[in-house]
């Protein structure tokens, strides 16, 4: 969340555009939780990531997609278990690609994975700390990583072969390279919503885009 | 259970023997439908359940791939320890699936269950523990163990988590062996079964005849050892000028495990089958008597092959219907230890002076192995009338074990 994640490469020689944006929502921070599980590992409390946001309303972890431009995402993606906590919380891979997964835990971890229609795609056990495990994700859609252990725990991979990126904790975010035309805009969240934008983007020029969440 | 895999033989003799006799003529040596025992093929299913977290449990073990020294110095080294640290947190210390503050949204089986943690054979457990609950057909909140622990850590558990029964009279799932189609099993089982056989002859004297019978049977175990069960057969006839479509003898069956050993492996079983005359004699269809049919079932494992034998004597009541005697012997083994695999066979089955040949096929048609379909063809070897080839098979579900994954 240091910054907007911006995937996409040039298309050679033709001329492209930009589109940035801020993702806002009117969502405030959820409360700590209260732990009671492994408390010596993963503490008294922790943070609940499902919506992230800034005292002005940015909004960081929305993934946006630009529909209908072709990208290859993230070959590979780490998950690490780290404190009772998956980080990353989100990240953008394309299909097939190679999920490694770990932990710095001395707990019993799992890395659960499924599809939104609730298929698992693999559900690996990761005892002891420093064991590394890599399984494939599928097609395109949204993954939902859990832990069966520690039922707090979430990431998100958002499994595409389309332009995307994600917000950064000022809920900015770009994505570069993109040939002139309009577009339809989705936007993914957790756990807020927002419906589609078009979006116009013109050689040159950055078209700057605001989205609200609820 | 008494299916009707030797009752092949019986409706074998009906078809080739009476089948050529006047249709109103007593048959000479009847043979009712009856059944068989058996049992589905023990790799399966794995009773787990979400039975799948326990093999969280499992998991532990010892040396693992990368993270081996962290586990030796920080973590569990013993597998009672591992039980405790990562198994227990889902299928708890006592191995019950009670836990305080579950993490899952299954509830795991209770492994003190002997029905539960004796009934299938090692391969299955650690199937599950290896590949996890969604590799199995189990709950997909089991997590897979293969990247974490070795083949070797993996198998180290099983007997832990079979000694959370504490009853030593229950045999072995190891003892579990793949169901032959007509020599009837030592296990006991849970299992409906549908039973085809599909005969056709053409005989340049007389025109061709298919004559179809389908046995359905229910199996059910009881107490530690025991089983019964009931099986119906239907037949579907040829006779010429025109098809009759009936019901045959109804059979009722006790089984019994006499003697199992896991670590030989042998086991040997006992039973009782009653055939009752519910069938019509004169079309063929039953034996007018009731029959009784103590037989014998054993089996045992010749490296990788299964031995199963299995004989029994037909006693009629009535004293002009002649005793019959039965011998089955099957041979196969395995394509892979998974319960889905294919376990190819043959068997040698006998009634009387005749002999049949019978290769088969069997495939576990889900990943718990708790539906299985079996093919074969069952070729006269030594026969006294005409040579009647038969396509023998069955369809089993075993009904205790999850047809797919539980949510």
């Amino acid at each position: 969340m240091l910054g907007a994640q911006v995937l996409g490469a040039q298309a050679p020689g033709a001329p492209t555009g930009r589109v940035t944006g801020t993702i806002t929502t009117s969502a405030v921070g959820l409360a700590p939780m209260r732990v009671t599980i492994d408390p010596k590992v993963c503490g008294q409390q922790l943070p609940d990531h499902a919506i992230v946001v800034d005292g002005q309303g940015h909004l960081a972890n929305a993934v946006v997609v630009l529909t209908g431009v072709k990208r290859q995402a993230a070959a590979e993606a780490t998950i690490t278990n780290d404190r009772c906590a998956f980080v990353p919380r989100v990240q953008i891979v394309r299909p097939n690609a190679a999920v490694k997964t770990t932990s710095k835990d001395p707990v019993l971890h799992t890395t659960s994975a499924q599809t939104a229609n609730g298929r698992t795609l693999f559900n690996v056990a990761l005892p002891i700390a420093g064991l590394t495990v890599t399984k494939a994700v599928g097609g395109t859609g949204t993954v939902r990583v859990s832990c069966n252990t520690h039922p707090w725990m979430r990431a998100w991979l958002v499994v595409t072969d389309e332009a995307a990126a994600i917000s950064g904790a000022d809920g900015r975010f770009a994505i570069d390279g993109v040939p002139p035309g309009s577009y339809d805009l989705r936007i993914w969240h957790e756990s807020l919503t927002s419906a589609p934008q078009k979006v116009t983007v013109t050689a040159g020029k950055a078209t700057e885009v605001s989205v609200r969440m609820k | 259970m008494a299916i009707p895999p030797l009752r092949y033989a019986a409706w074998r003799r009906l078809w080739t023997d009476e089948w050529s006799f006047p249709v109103d003529e007593r048959l000479p040596h009847p043979a009712g439908t009856a059944p068989d025992s058996g049992d589905s093929r023990g790799k399966c299913c794995i009773v787990f359940g979400v039975t799948s977290l326990l093999l969280a449990a499992v998991l532990a073990i010892g040396e693992i791939a990368t993270g081996q020294a962290r586990a030796t110095e920080t973590g569990p080294t013993t597998i009672p320890e591992m039980w405790g640290a990562w198994c227990a947190r889902c299928h708890a210390e006592d191995g019950t699936g009670q836990v305080s503050e579950p993490t899952i949204t299954g509830v795991p089986m209770d492994f003190t269950d002997c029905a539960v943690t004796t009934r299938e054979p090692d391969a299955d457990w650690e199937r599950a523990i290896a590949k996890g609950g969604s590799g199995v057909g189990l709950s997909p909140e089991m997590p897979g163990f293969e990247d974490s622990l070795t083949p070797a850590q993996i198998a180290g558990f099983v007997p832990h988590l079979r000694a959370f029964c504490r009853d030593t009279g229950w045999p072995s799932g190891n003892l579990n062996f793949p169901r032959p189609i007509i020599t009837e099993k030592a296990f006991p089982e849970d299992e409906f079964l549908l039973l085809p056989a599909i005969s056709h002859e053409s005989e340049p004297a007389s025109a061709s005849a298919t004559n179809v019978g389908l046995i359905a049977a229910y199996e059910r175990r009881f107490g530690r050892r025991a089983m019964y069960e009931v099986s119906i057969p239907f037949y579907n006839w040829d006779f010429l000028t025109s098809r009759d479509s009936e019901i045959g003898d109804i059979a009722v069956a006790l089984k019994y495990v006499a003697y199992a050993s896991a670590t030989t492996p042998r086991i040997v079983s006992f039973g009782l089958e009653a055939t009752l005359p519910t069938g019509r004699l004169y079309k063929g269809f039953g034996k007018g008597t009731v029959v009784f049919e103590p037989y014998i079932a054993a089996g045992t494992m010749l490296r990788s092959w299964y031995v199963q034998g299995h004989g029994k004597v037909e006693l009629p009541v009535d004293p002009l219907v002649d005793r019959a005697y039965l011998y089955n012997l099957y041979v196969g083994r395995d394509s892979s230890s998974a319960p889905d695999a294919w376990t190819l066979g043959v068997e040698l089955n006998g009634e009387n002076k005749q002999l049949w040949i019978t290769p088969q096929i069997r495939k576990g048609l889900t990943a718990t192995g708790a539906l299985a379909a079996s093919l074969g063809v069952s070729i006269p070897v030594k026969y006294q009338r005409e040579k009647v080839v038969s396509w023998v098979g069955y369809l089993l579900w075993e009904f205790l074990e999850p047809l797919r994954a539980r949510k």
